[in-house]
């Protein structure tokens, strides 16, 4: 995993992205949605920050096994 | 240490022997074992921890029938991947005591073991940049002090006679002002940690099962009756997971979320040179990154720094932070820069949400997880072997590691060691 497809800018090195946090599960209880993370899974949804380009937060389905970028979307509002 | 006449005791003797028998003397450190169908206790993982949890079980608590299961071969996960530094600086009282029983046995470890782990006090410097690294730095240094381990604030003058190849005098982006110095700190050969502790493990009757991955667990009536291996079933009294790197999955098996993600931490070695640093820096420079540098025996500069920043198991490590490293290692020591690199490698890192570990039960009364270290696996094996094997032959956690419990996410009781929120890449 080298790169990543920004919707806006196109291809661009990784180090222009930021790891934003892994989008966690749709849990009730507040302690679960902030410390617990799914189990491990082939698919990880993630939001990313295109922080040394257009700065856009973007949504990254991944697959943290293989490094393989499912998809990129831009989200629409910024992220709290 | 062996009450199996079959391990030889290795001393200076011994040594004298085996050149006069043509080295006939030399036998495999360990013994391969069969699986039995029954345990008292078995360990998933033969890593530092697990290999350490085995040995003082059955050093210490005398529990007579324990297996280490491992997926792959002894020392092949993060024991084996790490950067050998060992050190107690920590900030948080939890933290430095734990770290500090630690880096005590570390001291006598050799001994104990009837190996050599090498084990190395040549001090570790954490760098100062600014005054308020200063300031930090003080702070972190009285709190170990209060609590009875050495740490010396150095100015610039007295850090350029301990270690002079760092030159702080010389101009540089971001001036070296001072640095906080642990002079117990040092290293210790990572993979003579695993065979001593191994060899030591199987002497006293531990089997090691290499080639062993643990599929499942079995559960009946609310307690873990054994575990699904691709060996076989096996029956167990208690079982601990020591899988670092791949305790998600051990989550994932037991249907437990857990407060844990896997981050990708790489380190890379320079090719052999003679002796040129002597100790152990860490350089931390604001904002971007870090550089963590010491020589091994070999005499190849052995670097590390921040983790790769996403969740990844690929332990392939990404060319950007390989970058990030060698700039911090060049700003640091511009002599090294005709240097080639020799080896790139990553490990895969269990990151808890306050960067303090877990040591606790999971799920049921016996299951024991050994997990969450994030940098500091390596450091604690001595510390975590013998307060762990005592939690799981007593039942009962030593005050040392009750701060560690899985519950301090839900009353929260965190150990928040740098003070960065529930990120783990932060951490």
């Amino acid at each position: 995993m080298s790169h990543l497809h920004c919707p806006f800018c196109g291809e661009r090195e990784l180090r222009e992205f930021e790891f934003r946090k892994t989008l966690p599960g749709t849990s009730a209880s507040p302690v679960a949605r902030v410390y617990l993370r799914q189990e491990e899974q082939d698919i990880s949804i993630e939001h990313w920050q295109h922080l040394e380009g257009c700065r856009g937060w973007l949504r990254v389905v991944r697959n943290p096994f293989t490094g393989r970028i499912l998809q990129t979307t831009l989200l629409p509002e910024p992220a709290p | 240490m062996t009450n199996n006449s079959k391990t030889p005791r290795y001393s200076a003797l011994t040594l004298l022997r085996a050149r006069f028998a043509r080295n006939s003397l030399w036998q495999p450190l360990w013994g391969r074992a069969a699986l039995q169908p029954q345990y008292d206790v078995v360990i998933v993982g033969a890593g530092g921890h697990g290999l350490a949890t085995a040995f003082h079980l059955a050093r210490d608590h005398h529990v007579g029938r324990i297996a280490v299961l491992e997926k792959d071969l002894v020392g092949y996960g993060n024991v084996g991947r790490n950067t050998t530094v060992v050190r107690s600086n920590y900030l948080l009282p939890e933290n430095h005591y734990f770290y500090e029983d630690s880096l005590r046995r570390w001291e006598t470890l050799s001994t104990d073991l009837n190996f050599n782990v090498m084990y190395s006090p040549r001090g570790v410097v954490d760098l100062a940049l600014s005054d308020d690294d200063m300031t930090r730095l003080a702070r972190r240094g009285n709190a170990m002090r209060l609590a009875g381990i050495d740490a010396e604030l150095l100015t610039a003058t007295e850090l350029r006679r301990f270690c002079p190849e760092l030159a702080p005098q010389n101009p540089r982006r971001f001036p070296i002002v001072g640095a906080l110095l642990q002079r117990r700190g040092g290293t210790a050969r990572h993979d003579a940690v695993a065979w001593g502790y191994a060899r030591a493990a199987a002497a006293h009757g531990v089997d090691i099962i290499e080639h062993c991955e643990v599929t499942g667990l079995d559960v009946a009536a609310g307690r873990a009756v054994g575990v699904h291996t691709t060996a076989g079933y096996v029956k167990a009294e208690r079982i601990v997971f020591a899988t670092a790197g791949h305790t998600a999955r051990v989550g994932t098996m037991l249907g437990i979320p857990l407060p844990i993600e896997t981050h990708l931490l790489q380190a890379m070695v320079s090719e052999p040179v003679k002796p040129l640093l002597n100790t152990v820096v860490v350089f931390i420079f604001p904002g971007h990154g870090e550089t963590y540098i010491t020589q091994s025996d070999r005499g190849g500069l052995l670097m590390g720094g921040h983790l790769d920043g996403f969740p990844s198991y690929t332990r392939e490590g990404c060319w950007e932070r390989m970058e990030d490293v060698v700039a911090g290692a060049l700003d640091l020591l511009p002599q090294i820069g005709s240097l080639r690199i020799l080896r790139q490698w990553a490990g895969t890192n269990d990151m808890t949400m306050d960067g303090s570990p877990i040591l606790d039960r999971l799920g049921y009364d016996n299951v024991f997880l050994n997990a969450g270290w994030c940098y500091g696996g390596f450091k604690a094996i001595p510390a975590s072997g013998a307060a762990f094997a005592r939690f799981v032959a007593t039942g009962s956690a030593p005050e040392l590691i009750q701060p560690f419990k899985l519950s301090r996410f839900d009353s929260g009781h965190l150990l928040d060691e740098s003070g960065a929120g529930p990120f783990p890449v932060r951490q």
